[in-house]
């Protein structure tokens, strides 16, 4: 069931990260690292949204932006009519209690993301102290229904994190995700850390409670395969800038963008029969500090021309919802 | 391990799995840090000792046969004596019962030892976390003054500061104010210590994720960060006792200490001169120096290794 | 097929504080010449200690307590330290995760290249020892191996440590590398890369490559042959082709089914459980918590490897009865 406003609403933001070096006395800024440099995305209510892309190509940071715990240096995010960055500005309580009901997020790595020294009654039940929106009388029982949610036990609560194995302690963080009854969970690589068994479990939860509960999802993942089971749409990210963006199997059948498709190649199929001609990409991500001029991918890309190298293409629908950031992203049509 | 019946649920399955890990005794981080610092003998030995000194400093009023620095036994003609019955650790030259002068001690260095460290906790706690959470200009400064404070050398200060305040030390206040010196010239190293933790903790995801639910600054300072870099703090802290002591006596045998006051450095210090012929006056306060010191030293290592092992299996 | 290196009844513990972790329980396995061989399991599986236990690296507190591992014939685990140091590097080499940790950040490369190259050649000048260093650093795809020789390892890429991880393993020409998760921290375009140059090494040095991985589709590009191993234990050996087309072990079965494909939409078939804990492992098949298709006997008797009638090897007491999906 969708409405026709937008969930959440990305337009343009941009995310720096100082370098300094160390003076005699004070410090000086010598550089800038380009994380997320202009990125614009919808995500709708029931949508979950894949962002993919290698390292350094600005995913975590866009995550974290996204959920105010870095500060932007431009651009806007609309969530559900509210513009964020004014809402925190402002201290309008009211709207940024929305926000933070309205927006999680569940982290990568499941062993530094709960606290140690809490218990998990105590994890699941403080957004309760902060947010007051249950009862105390209540606690317990919300908390138990939390655990039944993610398929743990109620004699659970009692418990320390590090009596749990990885995959039980990303469930403990996706029910404190959901103890605020969001409407849009961003999820950084939440299998990554977990065994190969054990990741099934994970993201079929999140696939069960998307559906139980209509949640929204920005799913965001370098590891492709997944991406192609749980998403609706994918957005492929490099050095800071989204190069390609449609819905999921139209991307992984059709990639309308060289980096995509090289990205796309160089994945490993589990199956030995699958003959395929690997594009093997030369040279390395280069650095987020300096990114090359005009396409960032042209130093790399086969297809490079001079109008490549001087300007930067932008986001541009060439099908019907596939959007691709490439100056002959015809050819590939 | 026996199972009656086929793997159905997923629930069957965890019971037992987390059942095979064996039964839960209590699984908090200090409850896991008392086994281990249990099956460490040193520490044990180290923790006896205090406990021992501890124990003292609370009854010496009633245990000491002599008040503190009563020179009574000069009036009974028994000044100077060696060990005997009547005094197990000896009299001073001055008269002093050496056995009570140590035992009254006890409460004079515990004193000092442990107000200085409080001091300099307190103060290196706020400072170093204040530094570590902030961002920006405050920060540095705070740092730069950790680090003026740390390349101060603390005993000349202490003797300077002692030789002004000669006032307070002749009416008594001598122990508390070393105490104050010894804290408010110590704490750099606390902070940081704790500056460097809340450093690292702070960029730890569980911190995020609070601020992600929404948590103000205030809730995960004090319910998410402080909790978690306690550890090296209280490890510190526990060599500090040592260090502050051992400070102390040195202090005094230099001459600055209070000599109103029963202390192991005072009566080293009055001893020491007539070392060769009544060697009991220095030596017994010294060994309990040595003894006191040597106690936190090891509760503080064993600590150290109960503490600090990461708790994943 | 001439075997290189049989391993029979390996046994490799670690005497811990909370226990004894049984890491590698009875493992048979054994690499042909030139032959690509998989290694592949989950956390706790034992693949890496395997790899570990050959080259007698094995941490404390771990022990290797029984077994044989021939190598040309020869019984390596009857050999003294100082045999072992010549075995090591030139007959057999290993490469490991983090290319980060396995360099050394105080030394340049030339340098970490040199103590190679001149350990296992003896009297080779310092300009012959160098030069040997660039033609390996140009063997494994560095640019500019020149300047390169003088960089300290945080001034280069992931990718490029570990080529210059792999370029130090194979100095020596060994006939047999252990590459332990080689790719897992590199991005994927980067692992690409390193995959291709493994397989060019390999047929350029004729030499024998034991993948060790979590990755199936790594499994699935890069071996011909792969042992699936389980709580440090074999579940099945066999063609890589045939085990994913017909896999004769549940755990490979659900291994199978539960790794997503980008090529394809599927529903990913969730395996019930946990990791077994490998001081207290279950009892019998340590598979048997998680399997769907576990009866009574297999808590009770812990399944041997036998020889099915295709061609694999799989511990399991149900291989006659049960057809397993592949792929």
């Amino acid at each position: 069931m969708m409405s026709d406003q937008p969930l959440l609403k990305i337009i343009n933001l941009v995310k720096h990260y100082p370098i300094h070096r160390r003076g005699v006395l004070l410090k000086k800024q010598i550089g800038v690292v380009h994380a997320v440099d202009g990125v614009s995305i919808d995500i709708d209510p029931g949508e979950n949204v894949g962002l993919v892309g290698e390292s350094g190509c600005g995913k975590t940071t866009l995550g974290k932006t996204l959920m105010y715990l870095e500060e932007p240096l431009s651009g806007q995010v609309i969530y559900d009519g509210i513009n964020m960055f004014d809402a925190f500005h402002s201290g309008d309580t009211k709207k940024i209690h929305m926000i933070r009901h309205g927006i999680q997020m569940v982290f990568q790595n499941p062993y530094t993301s709960l606290d140690p020294r809490m218990t998990v009654y105590d994890i699941l039940s403080e957004p309760y102290i902060i947010h007051k929106h249950v009862p105390k009388d209540k606690w317990k029982d919300t908390v138990y229904e939390l655990l039944r949610m993610v398929n743990l036990e109620e004699y659970h609560a009692e418990r320390y994190p590090h009596e749990f194995s990885g995959g039980q302690r990303q469930r403990i963080a996706i029910a404190r995700a959901l103890a605020v009854d969001p409407r849009l969970i961003i999820a950084d690589e939440p299998v990554s850390s977990l065994d190969v068994s054990i990741r099934a479990q994970i993201l079929n939860l999140l696939m069960d409670l998307q559906k139980e509960k209509g949640l929204s999802y920005l799913y965001i993942s370098h590891d492709l395969s997944s991406v192609r089971q749980v998403t609706n749409r994918v957005a492929v990210m490099y050095l800071g800038r989204i190069f390609e963006l449609s819905k999921t199997d139209e991307l992984f059948i059709n990639p309308l963008n060289p980096y995509t498709q090289a990205l796309l190649s160089a994945v490993p199929v589990p199956d030995p029969e699958r003959n395929r001609t690997r594009i093997i990409l030369p040279g390395e991500v280069p650095s987020a500090i300096n990114p090359p001029s005009g396409c960032r991918f042209h130093p790399r890309c086969t297809y490079a021309t001079q109008i490549c190298r001087q300007e930067e293409p932008s986001l541009r629908e060439v099908l019907p919802e596939h959007l691709t950031a490439c100056h002959y992203a015809e050819k590939f049509l | 391990m026996q199972k009656e019946t086929k793997p159905e649920s997923s629930t069957t399955v965890k019971r037992e799995v987390t059942a095979a890990r064996g039964e839960r005794r209590g699984a908090s981080q200090w409850a896991v840090a008392w086994r281990r610092f249990r099956r460490n003998k040193a520490g044990l030995a180290g923790l006896f000792i205090v406990l021992f000194f501890v124990f003292i400093a609370l009854t010496s009023t009633w245990l000491a046969p002599y008040p503190s620095r009563s020179f009574q036994a000069l009036y009974e003609g028994e000044a100077g004596q060696p060990p005997s019955w009547k005094h197990p650790f000896g009299t001073s030259r001055a008269g002093l019962d050496i056995y009570s002068e140590v035992l009254h001690g006890t409460r004079g260095d515990l004193y000092v030892g442990v107000g200085a460290t409080v001091v300099a906790i307190l103060i290196g706690m706020v400072i170093g976390a204040v530094a570590g959470y902030s961002r920006g200009a405050g920060s540095d400064v705070l740092l730069m003054l950790s680090q003026v404070f740390y390349t101060i050398p603390l005993l000349p200060l202490i003797l300077l500061f002692a030789r002004v305040f000669s006032i307070l030390v002749a009416q008594g206040f001598g122990l508390t104010l070393i105490l104050l010196l010894l804290g408010v010239f110590g704490w750099s190293s606390i902070s940081f210590i704790v500056r460097g933790e809340i450093l690292r903790v702070r960029e730890l995801e569980f911190v995020q994720a609070s601020r992600a639910i929404g948590a103000s600054k205030f809730r995960i300072i004090f319910r998410h960060i402080v909790p978690n870099i306690l550890t090296p703090i209280i490890i510190t802290a526990t060599l500090f006792i040592a260090g502050n002591i051992l400070t102390e006596v040195v202090i005094s045998f230099l001459g600055f200490g209070d000599v109103n006051t029963s202390t192991w450095g005072i009566t080293i210090q009055e001893g020491i001169t007539y070392m060769r012929t009544e060697w009991w006056t220095p030596v017994f306060p010294g060994l309990a120096t040595l003894l006191a010191v040597l106690g936190f030293n090891l509760v503080g290592d064993g600590l150290s290794d109960a503490l600090n092992p990461r708790l994943r299996d | 097929m001439d075997v290189l290196l049989d391993i029979q009844g390996l046994k490799t513990y670690f005497f811990t504080e909370a226990g004894v972790v049984k890491a590698v329980d009875g493992i048979d396995f054994h690499v042909g010449k030139d032959e690509a061989v998989g290694l592949v399991g989950e956390s706790g599986s034992g693949k890496t200690v395997t790899g570990l236990s050959v080259l007698r690296i094995v941490p404390k507190p771990g022990r290797i307590l029984a077994g044989t591992i021939r190598y040309e014939g020869e019984d390596l685990l009857s050999k003294s330290e100082e045999e072992m140091r010549k075995v090591r590097g030139s007959k057999i080499a290993m490469t490991f995760q983090d290319p980060t940790t396995s360099l050394d950040p105080l030394y340049t490369i030339g340098n970490q290249l040199l103590e190679v190259i001149q350990e296992h050649r003896k009297g080779l000048s310092k300009e012959e020892a160098l030069e040997q260093a660039m033609k390996l650093l140009e063997m494994v795809g560095i640019p500019e191996p020149e300047l390169r020789v003088r960089a300290y390892p945080h001034e280069l890429s992931g990718g490029m440590k570990q080529r210059i991880a792999i370029a130090r393993a194979l100095a020596s020409r060994p006939l047999l590398l252990f590459a332990d998760e080689p790719t897992t921290n590199l991005d994927v375009t980067v692992q690409a890369q390193v995959l291709k140059l493994l397989e060019e090494l390999r047929d350029k040095l004729k030499m024998s490559l034991v993948m060790i991985t979590h990755d199936m589709g790594i499994i699935a590009e890069t071996t011909q042959r792969v042992q699936v191993l389980y709580a440090g234990m074999v579940a099945e050996v066999a063609e890589t082709p045939s085990l994913f087309r017909k896999p004769r072990h549940p755990y490979t079965e659900a291994l199978l089914q539960a790794v997503p494909r980008i090529d394809q939409r599927k529903e990913l078939k969730v395996i019930p459980g946990n990791i077994p804990n490998l001081i207290n492992p279950p009892s019998g098949c340590r598979f048997h918590p998680r399997c769907p298709y576990a009866k009574e006997l297999c808590w009770q008797k812990l399944p041997q490897l036998e020889a099915t009638d295709d061609g694999h090897m799989a511990a399991c007491h149900f291989w006659r009865e049960l057809s397993l999906r592949g792929v």
